[in-house]
């Protein structure tokens, strides 16, 4: 059987259940890199140039642990998933490269997803990723169209039940997560409801963010996270702040940050990585809503290899502080 | 209505002339010096380039000197510059300027964009008073980049260096100046000629090194220190494709008819990049890969945190084909003394490699 590689890093958290149906559809074995590990961020680092974003040297880790596993990697180009919105560059020179700094690895599979060239483009390109499988056009379509009601049912699941994606992966695909129960149920007083904003992968990777949820939780909290809301929920918030969005993930940043800092939390974070292109604008655009509100507080964390756990934690319990001293003082005066 | 705009190079000439003609009131802040650069840094988030720094520095001075009206690009589909406008306009309206930001489509509607904000600024002038103004500020434009590019030939092979510096100046004023078709000819001519007659030493071929990279950085002297002038001084011609002349040739007459002119360069880059990865990612590695047999060298410029640079960056080690690099980050922190050490120990690399060819040996490494 063809063996499929798929790195646990970057797109991984929004399409991996549909990838996984598509591959399984057409009769090959899906094979996931295990979760971050110090080594692979180091692994992954010396072969890019130093001024490469944290997350794209933790993917070349990932795939750099997938090699020798598998028959190919899936590497998509990712151009854009709405009309006229645009994903980072980044994402578009993945899979080319990956190829340059991993000689090493497996064919990548690189398929272009553009909506804007049309349908017919769109279908082309998922047929040339099927034909690797089998010629027949029709297994293609019909394992194209059950990995997007596998897509649309992940996405329900996330927003009906509250899940994040790893743990939402989890209950439909069986990857079994770093350490299960991370994101355990609420404990029974919460202490203050934090809000965290930001992409799946620098959220839902535990190495990455030095166990933030997890941390967060411990201290009897409770986290949202942009999953949890729904589309016309972050499609409103959006457009308040910015009108129409530029980026494909606007608004998981500016959306989801605009949403909670109006109502729903008692505090928002902020999780941005070092040199990343669209978040430094888009985190500067929610920090400068929250200024504008003064509603909620709000804090970015700039994340990097370099960040060392302590400093994260002095300055969540820091937040944490604040905003009980906040809600105290704010239940003395309303009391 | 006071418009301004963002310096690039020398790009406020053609546009004053075209303003002018079209009676619209133009402020043109100073050219970028450390105070716009320090006014940029301190308002702009910190993870931003500096072709962003830089622009929300002359945009402040401009409105400082009264401009409500300013003009910044933008369009889908490319960078973070898309997202300029915007975030720099709620930058500006945070500092208590009252202005209105507008974007230029340049990306998705080439020049058509400019045309449509041309037309939008001076109240819907006859299209035909716009295309003659525009057609002044082009040939301005001409002009400057025709006398530019034999600036970068005699820089390198000047007796006394500084002339070419000193005679360029003198002829963008005298660009800058000019009235009428007739003027503009004369003026060009002239500092050609004066340019061409300039005492060089003529024994030596000089080193010749491309220069490739991010459009504003390419294009803005003081972003980039100036470095196509310091190369000059350490006697090397430098060549590169970047011209804003050129580029309006192109997006105005030869794209409609499907001529690109980046064809050529994005078919060398396939082997190694599919496709385009917006800024100009693409062009610079195909920069590489054509260019590798004909210079010696290329400095590659690219400003700090650049997307698509930092791709271009990890594949262009990567091709079979091989000539030096010296990537230049450019951002405030970019110091002369640290870069000029740099680009010396380039230039000798070249050097020695180019004798060691001419020996007929092959290097050594």
């Amino acid at each position: 059987m063809i063996k499929i590689g798929i790195p646990r890093a970057l797109l991984y958290y929004q399409y991996y259940p549909m990838w996984q149906t598509f591959f399984e559809e057409l009769g090959a074995e899906v094979v996931v890199s295990p979760p971050t590990t110090r080594l692979m961020l180091l692994n992954g680092s010396s072969r890019l140039v130093a001024d490469t974003c944290l997350p794209v040297k933790v993917f070349v880790g990932h795939v750099l642990s997938l090699v020798g596993k598998c028959d190919y990697i899936l590497i998509p180009a990712i151009r854009s998933v709405k009309s006229k919105i645009y994903n980072c560059s980044k994402f578009l020179g993945l899979p080319d490269m990956t190829r340059a700094v991993v000689p090493e690895s497996p064919p990548i599979l690189d398929v272009e997803i553009d909506v804007n060239r049309g349908k017919r483009s769109l279908y082309q390109a998922i047929y040339k990723l099927g034909r690797h499988f089998t010629w027949n056009p029709f297994k293609v379509r019909r394992a194209a169209i059950a990995a997007w009601q596998a897509h649309l049912n992940y996405l329900e699941l996330m927003t009906s039940h509250r899940l994040t994606p790893p743990q939402a992966i989890e209950k439909i695909a069986g990857v079994a997560e770093a350490e299960p129960g991370t994101h355990s149920s609420q404990p029974a007083s919460t202490q203050a409801t934090i809000a965290l904003i930001g992409h799946p992968y620098l959220l839902y990777d535990e190495h990455i963010n030095h166990r933030l949820i997890h941390r967060l939780e411990q201290a009897h909290n409770k986290v949202l996270t942009p999953e949890m809301l729904t589309a016309e929920e972050l499609q409103s918030a959006t457009a308040r702040v910015v009108g129409r969005a530029y980026w494909t993930y606007e608004e998981e940043v500016v959306g989801v940050g605009e949403h909670y800092l109006r109502s729903g939390a008692d505090g928002v974070i902020g999780i941005m990585v070092f040199g990343c292109g669209p978040d430094s604008v888009m985190m500067d655009m929610v920090k400068r809503q929250a200024a504008r509100l003064r509603v909620t507080p709000f804090m970015s964390i700039t994340l990097e290899e370099h960040t060392a756990e302590a400093g994260i934690v002095t300055r969540l319990e820091a937040f944490l502080d604040m905003i009980d001293r906040r809600k105290r003082r704010q239940s003395k005066v309303y009391a | 209505m006071r418009v301004g705009m963002p310096h690039m190079g020398n790009i406020y000439i053609p546009f004053k002339a075209l303003f002018q003609r079209l009676n619209i009131d133009f402020v043109i802040p100073p050219v970028s010096n450390q105070r716009t650069l320090s006014l940029g840094v301190k308002y702009s988030p910190e993870g931003l380039c500096i072709p962003f720094k830089l622009t929300l520095g002359n945009l402040i001075e401009a409105a400082e000197l009264g401009a409500d009206t300013l003009l910044m690009p933008g369009g889908y589909g490319i960078c973070r510059l898309g997202y300029y406008a915007k975030t720099q306009e709620q930058i500006l309206h945070d500092l208590g300027y009252n202005v209105e930001m507008i974007q230029v489509g340049v990306s998705e509607k080439k020049l058509f964009g400019i045309l449509e904000m041309i037309k939008h600024l001076s109240n819907n002038a006859p299209w035909s008073k716009i295309i003659s103004a525009f057609r002044f500020g082009l040939t301005k434009l001409n002009a400057l980049d025709k006398i530019e590019r034999v600036v970068q030939k005699v820089r390198a092979r000047e007796r006394i260096k500084g002339t070419a510096n000193h005679l360029f100046a003198k002829a963008v004023k005298a660009i800058d100046q000019a009235d009428d078709y007739d003027t503009l000819k004369k003026v060009q001519t002239e500092y050609i000629d004066q340019l061409n007659q300039v005492a060089k030493f003529t024994q030596a071929q000089p080193l010749l090194v491309g220069i490739i990279g991010e459009f504003y950085v390419v294009l803005e002297p003081f972003s980039n220190l100036d470095i196509e002038n310091e190369l000059g001084k350490l006697g090397v011609e430098v060549r590169r494709r970047l011209f804003i002349s050129e580029w309006t040739k192109f997006s105005l007459f030869l794209n409609p008819l499907g001529v690109n002119e980046t064809d050529r360069i994005h078919k060398a880059a396939l082997p190694y990049l599919k496709r385009d990865i917006g800024g100009d990612g693409w062009e610079s590695v195909g920069e590489k890969v054509l260019h590798a047999k004909e210079y010696d060298g290329l400095v590659h410029l690219a400003p700090f945190t650049c997307m698509p640079e930092i791709i271009a960056q990890n594949i262009m080690p990567k091709t079979k084909e091989v000539i030096p690099v010296l990537t230049i980050l450019c951002d405030e922190q970019l110091a002369k003394p640290g870069t000029l050490t740099r680009l010396e120990a380039f230039v000798d690399l070249l050097e020695r490699k180019r004798r060691s060819k001419d020996r007929q040996q092959p290097v050594l490494v």
